[in-house]
């Protein structure tokens, strides 16, 4: 059943609790941090509007960073982006590909939020879910935290008319679904943001054909080859034979 | 110029290739399985194992910087033997065209009805020019993935990617038809010793032989004159 993170907007009110909580709960070593919170203020004084950017895995469901892991360090499950660091190549490649730029190096290897696995598998909830102060933060079945996402947004509307759900489709739908005081934009989230065609094209197309093309040439030279060499040396035997009843009395050179 | 005694009468074997060419085809042929071996690991799910970590990608580096250092070994130690491979390998003459004509019977393990051929035949002289310029491209691809990989952008990475490895697969396949040729006339000798039966180079390359015969020949008759070894 897949999962999701409801992340209000409206509601940050950019305490860090989350990405505290997040780094100690994880054991994070210094210098590393699945969520960072920027402050956003727009316009001029003294009209001034502002708000909180939630910088975190968005875990989505066409994951670019998956489609172009070449080991399976970085994998779906129940809805979630997961990742194994103990697979990781440290290639980067996901690191170029992720259109939200969230996973990092770090000691060489990609690092990124993977929902707490470890903490949910044993029956608790997020570090970051659990220790918001602001009731910004929910985990539970998607569909459950979609439901409540429009509640939020349509209660929100009231103040801030452009209030929206984001992440119902972005990605092939996000596993963190947003409550958004404002346009995507505003608050610097692609609109529509897809994998490139040739992300996925490389490792779901190109990558197997090569593997069988290769494969099935191997094989095919083995069984022609066999054959060919047998042919090839009943042609040289017949000219070594043909050779020595002419070249009987001179030097064995023509042929 | 010394091509003098490239044919031993005695043992009826020829000299194919020197130990300069045969150094650096094992150069190229060990830094080609390295890099090969090596990026399997990534192209294929059940080796991705051998690629955690990343000790794999620098070993892919290390094979990388031998592969490219080819061409320049090379150069540096046989500027004639370098030239000669680039200059036959991208001219074919009447006799390679129509041997490429009836490449079904040779493919096969036929090769006495075949066109004549001389010191490369018109398969290898494809095969190189292939090898060539497909080289050409799985470098720089692989020098953009090692140097800018994070100025590509998402969809240059992958087009990169792709080049890189569609590259690398038709080089592989040009391997196994290597191999595979290698394997059905018996040539493994001439990149081992350097020698080959004259039997076969006769069968195989009866130009070749010819032009090796004339030089013997002129050398012997102009005795203690330097041969003149541009014939043609």
């Amino acid at each position: 059943m897949a999962q999701a993170f409801l992340l209000d907007l409206g509601r940050c009110i950019g305490c860090e609790a989350c990405t505290v909580a997040c780094k100690t709960g994880n054991e994070l070593p210094s210098g590393l941090s699945y969520i960072k919170i920027n402050e956003q203020v727009r316009g001029a004084y003294p009209n001034l509007e502002g708000g909180f950017d939630n910088h975190r895995c968005l875990h989505c469901t066409d994951a670019a960073c998956v489609s172009v892991c070449p080991t399976g360090a970085l994998y779906k499950e129940d809805g979630l982006t997961r990742l194994d660091r103990d697979a990781c190549s440290g290639c980067g490649y996901c690191v170029e590909s992720c259109p939200y730029e969230v996973p990092v190096l770090f000691d060489g290897l990609s690092s990124k939020c993977d929902g707490c696995k470890e903490t949910t598998e044993a029956g608790g909830i997020p570090w970051c879910v659990k220790t918001c102060p602001n009731g910004a933060l929910e985990y539970g079945e998607r569909e459950e935290i979609l439901r409540k996402a429009r509640i939020r947004a349509e209660a929100l509307r009231a103040h801030y008319p452009n209030a929206q759900v984001y992440g119902e489709t972005q990605a092939g739908g996000l596993g963190v679904i947003m409550v958004l005081t404002d346009d995507p934009e505003v608050v610097g989230l692609p609109r529509d943001p897809h994998p490139p065609l040739m992300a996925q094209a490389w490792q779901s197309v190109v990558q197997p054909v090569s593997i069988g093309a290769i494969g099935a040439t191997a094989v095919a030279a083995g069984v022609a080859g066999v054959i060919a060499r047998r042919n090839h040396m009943a042609e040289v035997k017949e000219l070594e034979a043909a050779e020595v009843s002419a070249g009987s009395g001179s030097e064995a050179e023509e042929v | 110029m010394t091509v003098v005694t490239s044919i031993n009468k005695e043992e009826h074997v020829i000299l194919r290739y020197r130990r300069t060419q045969r150094s650096v085809h094992f150069l190229l042929a060990s830094s080609f399985v390295l890099l090969l071996l090596t990026g399997l690991v990534l192209l294929w799910d059940p080796l991705g194992f051998l690629a955690a970590g990343g000790a794999s990608r620098m070993i892919h580096r290390f094979g990388a910087v031998l592969f490219i250092a080819v061409p320049l070994v090379y150069l540096v130690t046989d500027r004639e033997g370098a030239k000669e491979l680039v200059y036959d390998s991208f001219h074919f003459d009447k006799d390679d065209r129509a041997w490429l004509v009836h490449i079904i019977p040779y493919v096969l393990g036929h090769a006495e009805e075949m066109p004549p051929a001389g010191r490369l035949n018109a398969g290898q002289k494809l095969h190189h020019a292939a090898v060539i310029l497909i080289s050409a491209t799985v470098v720089v691809s692989g020098l953009l993935l090692w140097f800018f990989k994070s100025s590509l952008g998402e969809t240059g990475l992958a087009w990169v990617v792709v080049a890189h490895d569609i590259s690398m697969l038709l080089l592989t396949l040009f391997l196994v038809g290597h191999l595979y040729f290698t394997y059905v006339y018996k040539a493994i000798s001439g990149m081992t010793t350097g020698w080959v039966e004259e039997v076969d180079a006769r069968l195989e390359h009866p130009k070749w032989v010819a032009e090796l015969e004339a030089e013997a020949a002129a050398s012997a008759s102009s005795e203690g004159e330097q041969p003149p070894h541009d014939a043609e």
